[in-house]
C-alpha cells in the first residue's frame, strides 16, 4: 500500500484511476491544478505522482515536474506522466523521456489508460524506489 | 506552392519571341527567294542578306543573354526581362523598316507587318511602352517615307510588281501614313485593354487561390480544435469504461458485461476515427516534417511489428524484398513507418485467409520505391481514383470490414507529398491491389 498523490484536471479520468488503484489498496489522494498538485505534494509527500500534461496550460504537467524536481525534498518521489499530447503536438515523448532536463519524469503512460498498464507502472516505479 | 509569377511569365514570353524570331527569319529568307527568282523582281539582295544576317546575329545574342531565373531579387529580374523585351521590340522595328526601305519603301505592302509588333509589345509591356514603341514605329515609317521622297535615301522600287512610283506622290504617301499611324495606335490600344484586363484576372484569381487556402487552413484549425476535444472526453469514457470491463469495479452479470463490452470497443473505434483525423489535419496544417537519415530495415521491421499478429492470425505470408543497395532513407522515420503500416495493415484487413503480402523497397536512382502488393479483394476500377480521398471507402472494402475511417489512405498520400514523394495504385477487384510509393533521395 502507498500514497499516491494524482495531478490531472479531468475528475472523471481521476475518479477511475481511484478505482483501479484502490483496488490494490493504494492511499489516494487527487489535485485538479498544478497549483494545487504542488501544495499537497509538498504537504503528503507521497510515495508517487500521476501527473497530466495538458492542464491550465497545454504543458503545466512539465512545470510541476520540473519545480518538483528541483527541490531536494521532493526529488525522489517517482513521477508518472500522463501524455495524450502525441496526437495533439506531434511530439514523440518515447524519444525525449530520458532527456532528465527537458522531461524529469520517471516514467509516462498513454491516454486513455489501460487499467492492467497503470497498475503495472506503479507497482515498478513503487517497487524501484 | 505555384505561385503565379509575372516575372517567370515574362521570361517565357521573351523567350517565346525569340522563338518566333526565327520563324520571321525563315518568312523573310523565304519571302526575298520568292520576290526575286519567282516574281522576278529586282531586289538589292546585297542589303537584304546583310539585313537579314543582322536579324539572325541579333537574335542569337538576345538568346545568349536571356535573363534566367536566379534566386536574385526578382525585381530586379522584372526590370531586366522587361528592358530586354523593350530593346527588342525596337530593333526588330529598325530591322523591318531597313528591310521595307530597301524593297519598295511605302511602296511595299509589308509595311503594315508592324502591327505585328505592336501586338506583341503590348501582349509583354505596360501600356504606355507599347504607345512608345507605336511612335517609334510611326517616327521609321515618316522617316523612310521622307529621306525617300526628298531623294536623301535612295529609293528600291520593286519593278513591275509597282508600276509607278508612289513613293513621290505626296496624296499616297499622306494616305497611307493616316492610315499607318491610325492602324499602329488602334491596335495598341485594343490589345493593351485586353491584356490589362486579363492580368486583372489572373490577379484576381490568385488572390481568391491565397483566400481559399487560408480558408482551408481556418478550417483545419477548427477540425483540430474539435477533434482535440472529442478525444479528451473519449479518453475519460475509455478510462471510465476499462476498469468496470476488468471486473474491477465488481463483478458484472453477462448482460452488464455484454453492454459495457459494446461501449467500450465502440469508443474505442470512435477513438482510432478522432486520432487518425487529428493526425491528417496537423499534417496538413504544418506541411513540415523533420527530415532524417535513418535505416530502412528498422522502419521496416518496426511496421512489420504491428501487423505480424494480425496477419498470422489470418495465417497471411507477409514477405519483404529490400534492395541491399538501400541502406538508409531520408524522411521523417515515425511518418515514413506510418505509411508502411497503413499500407501493410490495409492490406491484412482486405486479404482473405492464407493470402500473400509482398514489401518491396528497390533503388530507382535518385528516388526510393516502396511497394505493398497483396492478394487481397481488390479494389473496383471505379473507385481506384477516389480511395486516396478523406473519407472514402470502397463498396467492396465496406463489405468486409464494416468499420474503418476512410482516413488511412489519405493520412499516406498527404505523409508522402509532404516529403515530395509520389502515390499510386494498381489494382484489379477480386485479384488483389499494389500500392507504390517514390520518396525522392
Amino acid at each position: 500500500m502507498a500514497k499516491i498523490l494524482i495531478i490531472d484536471d479531468d475528475p472523471d479520468i481521476v475518479e477511475a484511476m481511484k478505482v483501479v488503484l484502490k483496488t490494490k489498496d493504494h492511499q489516494v489522494a487527487s489535485a485538479a491544478s498544478g497549483a494545487e498538485g504542488l501544495k499537497l505534494a509538498r504537504l503528503d509527500q507521497p510515495d508517487l505522482i500521476i501527473l497530466d500534461v495538458m492542464m491550465e496550460k497545454m504543458d503545466t504537467g512539465f512545470s510541476v515536474a520540473r519545480e518538483l524536481k528541483k527541490d531536494k525534498n521532493y526529488q525522489n518521489i517517482p513521477i508518472l506522466m500522463l501524455t495524450a499530447i502525441k496526437e495533439s503536438t506531434g511530439l514523440d515523448f518515447q524519444k525525449e523521456a530520458g532527456d532528465e532536463d527537458w522531461l524529469p519524469v520517471d516514467s509516462y503512460l498513454d491516454k486513455p489508460l489501460k487499467p492492467a498498464e497503470l497498475i503495472d507502472k506503479v507497482d515498478s516505479l513503487l517497487s524501484s524506489r | 506552392m505555384d505561385k503565379f509569377n509575372p516575372d517567370t511569365e515574362l521570361l517565357e514570353r521573351l523567350s517565346w519571341l525569340i522563338n518566333l524570331r526565327w520563324l520571321a527569319l525563315g518568312g523573310v529568307v523565304i519571302t526575298i527567294i520568292f520576290s526575286h527568282s519567282v516574281l522576278r523582281l529586282n531586289l538589292p539582295l546585297f542589303s537584304l542578306g546583310l539585313i537579314t544576317a543582322i536579324l539572325g546575329i541579333y537574335n542569337l545574342l538576345f538568346y545568349l543573354c536571356l535573363p534566367r531565373v536566379t534566386p536574385e531579387t526578382t525585381s530586379e529580374l522584372y526590370a531586366r526581362a522587361s528592358r530586354s523585351a523593350n530593346w527588342q521590340i525596337a530593333a526588330d522595328l529598325i530591322a523591318l523598316a531597313t528591310l521595307i526601305h530597301f524593297s519598295g519603301g511605302i511602296e511595299n505592302p509589308f509595311i503594315f507587318y508592324f502591327i505585328f509588333h505592336m501586338i506583341i509589345a503590348s501582349s509583354l509591356l505596360s501600356r504606355r511602352a507599347s504607345f512608345r514603341q507605336a511612335t517609334f514605329a510611326v517616327t521609321l515609317f515618316f522617316l523612310v517615307a521622307f529621306l525617300e521622297y526628298y531623294g536623301i535615301l535612295a529609293h528600291y522600287g520593286l519593278g513591275r510588281f509597282i508600276t509607278n512610283d508612289q513613293y513621290q506622290n505626296a496624296i499616297y504617301i499622306t494616305g497611307v501614313a493616316v492610315v499607318f499611324t491610325t492602324t499602329l495606335y488602334i491596335a495598341v490600344y485594343l490589345a493593351t485593354s485586353i491584356t490589362t484586363r486579363l492580368r486583372q484576372r489572373e490577379r484576381i484569381l490568385e488572390e481568391t487561390n491565397e483566400l481559399l487556402k487560408e480558408k482551408d487552413r481556418v478550417k483545419s484549425e477548427y477540425v483540430l480544435r474539435v477533434t482535440h476535444d472529442i478525444k479528451e472526453h473519449l479518453a475519460a469514457i475509455q478510462g471510465c469504461l476499462e476498469p468496470v470491463i476488468i471486473g474491477l469495479a465488481g463483478e458484472l452479470n453477462p448482460p452488464q458485461f455484454d453492454l459495457i463490452q459494446r461501449a467500450t470497443l465502440r469508443t474505442g473505434k470512435l477513438t482510432q476515427f478522432v486520432k487518425a483525423l487529428l493526425e491528417i489535419t496537423r499534417i496538413k496544417l504544418s506541411q513540415e516534417f523533420r527530415m532524417e537519415y535513418f535505416p530502412i530495415k528498422e522502419a521496416v521491421d518496426n511496421a512489420l511489428s504491428f501487423i505480424s499478429l494480425k496477419a498470422e492470425n489470418k495465417d497471411i505470408k507477409i514477405t519483404t524484398h529490400i534492395d541491399p543497395q538501400v541502406d538508409k532513407i531520408r524522411g521523417a522515420k515515425e511518418y515514413i513507418q506510418e505509411v508502411m503500416v497503413n499500407l501493410l495493415a490495409n492490406s491484412v484487413k482486405y486479404t482473405p485467409r492464407h493470402g500473400r503480402i509482398e514489401l518491396t523497397i528497390i533503388d530507382r536512382g535518385n528516388e526510393i520505391l516502396l511497394a505493398v502488393k497483396d492478394t487481397g479483394i481488390g479494389i473496383p476500377k471505379e473507385e481506384l481514383s477516389m480511395i486516396f480521398e478523406e473519407f472514402h471507402r470502397a463498396d467492396n472494402a465496406k463489405a468486409v470490414e464494416r468499420d474503418g475511417t476512410g482516413l488511412g489512405l489519405s493520412l499516406v498520400k498527404q505523409i508522402v507529398e509532404g516529403h515530395n514523394g509520389t502515390v499510386w495504385v494498381e489494382s484489379e477487384e477480386g485479384k488483389g491491389s499494389a500500392f507504390f510509393v517514390t520518396l525522392p533521395k
